[in-house]
């Protein structure tokens, strides 16, 4: 073999991944030639720098997140104390009861409107972004950011921050969505906002199970309670959302 | 619909991969947060789509999503801004050619002094585009071999060892300006 071949086969030499012929050629030609020396020495030590390269740990939290991600897909329950829960239901009798209904809702005109407004829901999410107007009242105190909403509104939203679980409250502005006010409450997840919408609601009925749209490349969680709708939005991955939906519904 | 027992099964059989998975999404999007968020869409996807997955290769399947997840993260930032990124310019055209075309002199001790502070090589690393972080990671840290990478990263073998030269070369090139920056320092 010469130099040029042995060259062109050094670095499947250093890899492990010649033939045990091309291997011993590589071998035979080596002690006689100090450029092909030189050039393993060089990559020898690259890849020793390389190797050394620690490994960064896994967060906590990417464990812990991806575990809940995956029980939500199966619809075990994540929560420790829900309705359901209390009825002594299991995990996947909830997640049959939740199809039933939401089957249930399915055929009557909620789904088309629940889609428009969703539609909607985007759209002001979008562009609460683009125009760099997410907030009308800036402020991480939910004792400033609640009154600012006093007169405005013909409800009141509640309004905490959830800072020390991650999620900042950047503060709040009023929207109009589906013909009415609505309150629109942001928070900061990293770089992630996600803006929470409050109206009141059509349906009499309690609805406290959510319903997830994912469109556009954003996750929207949709619930009512106590006769207001809650319209969670966000581009932010479904289980950190889910957690965060979680935080609103208990609080 | 999946159950409790596919779960507890996907569980056991990726969650061993999840460090080289996320050590892959940090070389690829070098942002922490954000590789927490892709391994998690990652793990998301590769389980809405477990039912099909028949291979014995684990790893090499969860490696693929989570590298494709990523790059489609990064083909998404580049849209959304009118930057052309570092990467492009030391990139150029990727062209095929043969391995070991790409040798250049250097003392192996120039390469030596740099790889021997790992932040610094670590920094070197970091500039190098996307697909040649990548395959460095995977062949040099990971230490799979040249038909492993092949699977992940689904380009010819041809395409892998000729990417895995002229990373090597772009090290070695940038570890021998840094030495020779130093040197200019007086340190």
């Amino acid at each position: 073999m010469e130099c040029k071949d042995v060259s062109a086969r050094i670095e499947s030499y250093l890899d492990g991944e010649l033939t045990l012929s091309d291997k011993r050629e590589v071998e035979k030609h080596l002690p006689a030639c100090p450029a092909c020396q030189a050039r393993l020495e060089n990559l020898r030590a690259l890849h020793v720098g390389i190797n050394s390269l620690s490994s960064e740990h896994v967060p906590a939290s990417l464990k812990k997140n991806i575990h809940l991600g995956l029980k939500d897909v199966t619809g075990e329950d994540n929560r420790s104390g829900n309705l359901f829960g209390w009825l002594g239901f299991s995990g996947g009798a909830m997640a049959l009861v939740s199809v039933i209904v939401w089957a249930m809702i399915s055929v009557t005109f909620v789904v088309p409107q629940q889609s428009r407004i969703s539609e909607e829901i985007i759209t002001a999410h979008v562009r609460s972004l683009l125009v760099d107007h997410a907030t009308d009242v800036i402020s991480t105190d939910s004792h400033t950011v609640k009154p600012w909403f006093n007169g405005k509104l013909d409800f009141s939203p509640q309004v905490k921050n959830f800072a020390a679980q991650g999620f900042a409250l950047q503060g709040g502005r009023l929207e109009y969505i589906n013909n009415r006010t609505s309150s629109a409450l942001v928070y900061k997840r990293r770089a992630h906002i996600i803006n929470v919408f409050i109206m009141r609601s059509d349906n009499a009925e309690q609805a406290d199970s959510s319903t997830l749209i994912s469109r556009q490349g954003f996750n929207v969680y949709q619930w009512t309670t106590n006769g207001l709708a809650y319209w969670v939005v966000s581009d932010l991955n479904k289980t950190e959302l889910h957690e965060f939906k979680q935080l609103l519904q208990q609080s | 619909m999946l159950s409790k027992k596919d779960r507890q099964r996907f569980e056991r059989l990726t969650m061993p991969h999840l460090s080289q998975a996320y050590n892959l999404a940090r070389w690829l999007v070098k942002d922490p947060a954000e590789a927490e968020d892709i391994v998690q869409t990652a793990y998301m996807k590769a389980f809405e789509a477990f039912h099909h997955f028949t291979g014995n290769n684990t790893t090499a399947w969860m490696m693929t999503i989570v590298r494709n997840t990523a790059y489609n993260w990064l083909s998404k930032q580049k849209r959304n801004s009118n930057l052309i990124s570092f990467d492009e310019i030391l990139h150029g055209a990727e062209h095929e050619q043969e391995p070991g075309q790409y040798a250049i002199n250097i003392n192996p001790e120039q390469v030596l002094h740099i790889a021997a502070s790992k932040t610094q090589l670590a920094q070197l690393m970091a500039r190098l585009p996307t697909e040649f972080r990548e395959v460095l990671f995977l062949r040099e840290i990971e230490g799979y071999s040249y038909q492993e990478i092949t699977d992940i990263t689904q380009v010819p073998k041809g395409t892998v060892m000729s990417r895995l030269s002229r990373a090597r070369q772009q090290m070695q090139k940038l570890c021998l300006e840094q030495q020779k920056r130093e040197q200019a320092n007086g340190m």
